[in-house]
């Protein structure tokens, strides 16, 4: 696996070379929209940007069944843990307009709902405020699988979509809501997948009330020694053997792997979100930078 | 009072919510939507484009966007998501 995966790094740099022209898809596709479009990472691999959507697609259509049990089993129960520390951080109040991008299966937004339940009925003693009423989570996910799958559990969760859910397909890159219009926005393991991430920050930024909060929870980067090199084995052995096993489909799992190694480093990232207008940046690394926690403030 | 309008304002614009069809704009030009009664999804006048709702889950894709024929374009007989509810 290892080995794979050193063979898949030094591929990718031939590559990068020589911009992509090696890949079939470039030569066979429209030419047109290839002189257009410009080389970014699928995983370690070359793709041409038009194309990385697609892959990343496919990625999630073929893992949006098994995705929940799979984030459970990779990260040992923990990412339950990451999400509440995420929404903990968001401080959702009542009555607030809240963004989850890249949330499809609806575990942050249900998090967002719970908390403004918890704390509205501790103020209010069990009645239903006009605060509350006023609350929505809206729910912006590409794919429409992990939508299905999110919609559905709201029903199992007796959530009714007409109070404070909604589900709309769209691109984070290009989201359909309007400038200036939502209190906090969340993006939970999901802008590693994006292809401009500036454009998604961006956006983010827009879409924002001043005053609001911009968090990220992604995968990032391990910085402590041995820990970095148990890590490592475990991302590139572990993970794709585990997701052929239960999710049936080795290559997502080795997609995403290679996905979280392309992601910028925490300082990096974080100078990103200062560029797109972002005031007050932090971010604060969980068990030893598995994961970061980024966020910042529109002013 | 209000739960009573959110009610009856519930199913404008085809399905979609109300507290949706408020903060929805065409993903490319930023411009309000409209309903489309006839085909049952959202217009876009501003880029000329249309986007489906599939399952009650408007498809707000670039991509997905489908390029308005001449009839489709500003007829006045729509109703639109924004004005029904003022």
């Amino acid at each position: 696996m290892a080995l794979r995966a050193a063979a898949a790094r030094l591929s990718s740099s031939s590559l990068r070379r020589r911009h992509g022209h090696l890949l079939p898809a470039a030569a066979t596709a429209s030419h047109a929209a290839f002189l257009h479009s410009h080389a970014t990472s699928f995983g370690f691999k070359q793709v041409r940007e038009d194309e990385k959507s697609k892959l990343v697609g496919n990625v999630f259509s073929s893992v949006a069944s098994s995705y929940d049990v799979m984030n459970d089993l990779m990260s040992a129960g923990l990412h339950r843990l990451w999400k509440d520390r995420l929404i903990s951080k968001l401080n959702p109040f009542p009555g607030m307009k809240h963004l989850d991008v890249a949330g499809g299966t609806g575990d942050v937004a249900f998090r967002v709902v719970e908390r403004i339940k918890s704390v509205s009925h501790r103020a209010t003693q069990g009645t239903l405020t006009d605060m509350e009423e006023d609350t929505h989570i809206y729910v912006c996910d590409i794919n429409p699988n992990m939508l299905d799958v999110g919609k559905k559990r709201a029903t199992e969760k007796g959530y009714n979509e007409e109070q404070c859910l909604s589900w709309v397909q769209g691109d984070a890159e290009a989201l359909s809501f309007e400038d200036g219009s939502m209190d906090g926005y969340t993006i939970a393991f999901g802008i590693r997948n994006v292809t401009h991430i500036e454009k998604a920050l961006s956006e983010a930024y827009r879409v924002l009330k001043k005053g609001g909060r911009f968090l990220c929870l992604e995968l990032s980067h391990v910085d402590v020694p041995v820990f970095k090199d148990i890590y490592d084995i475990y991302s590139f052995s572990v993970i794709p053997a585990v997701g052929e096993l239960v999710a049936g489909d080795r290559q997502s799992y080795q997609y995403l792997v290679e996905s979280i190694r392309r992601f910028p480093k925490q300082e990096k990232f974080a100078q990103m979100i200062q560029e797109a207008g972002f005031e007050a940046v932090e971010y604060e690394n969980l068990v030893g930078g598995v994961v970061a926690i980024h966020s910042g403030v529109k002013l | 009072m209000r739960r009573t309008t959110a009610l009856l304002l519930r199913h404008v614009g085809g399905g979609i919510p109300q507290a949706l069809a408020d903060m929805l704009v065409c993903p490319l030009s930023k411009k309000p939507l409209r309903y489309c009664d006839a085909s049952g999804s959202l217009v876009s006048d501003a880029v000329g484009m249309s986007f489906p709702i599939v399952d009650g889950i408007p498809c707000l894709l670039p991509k997905d966007g489908k390029l308005l024929e001449d009839h489709q374009r500003e007829s006045g007989h729509e109703t639109s998501p924004r004005d029904s509810s003022d």
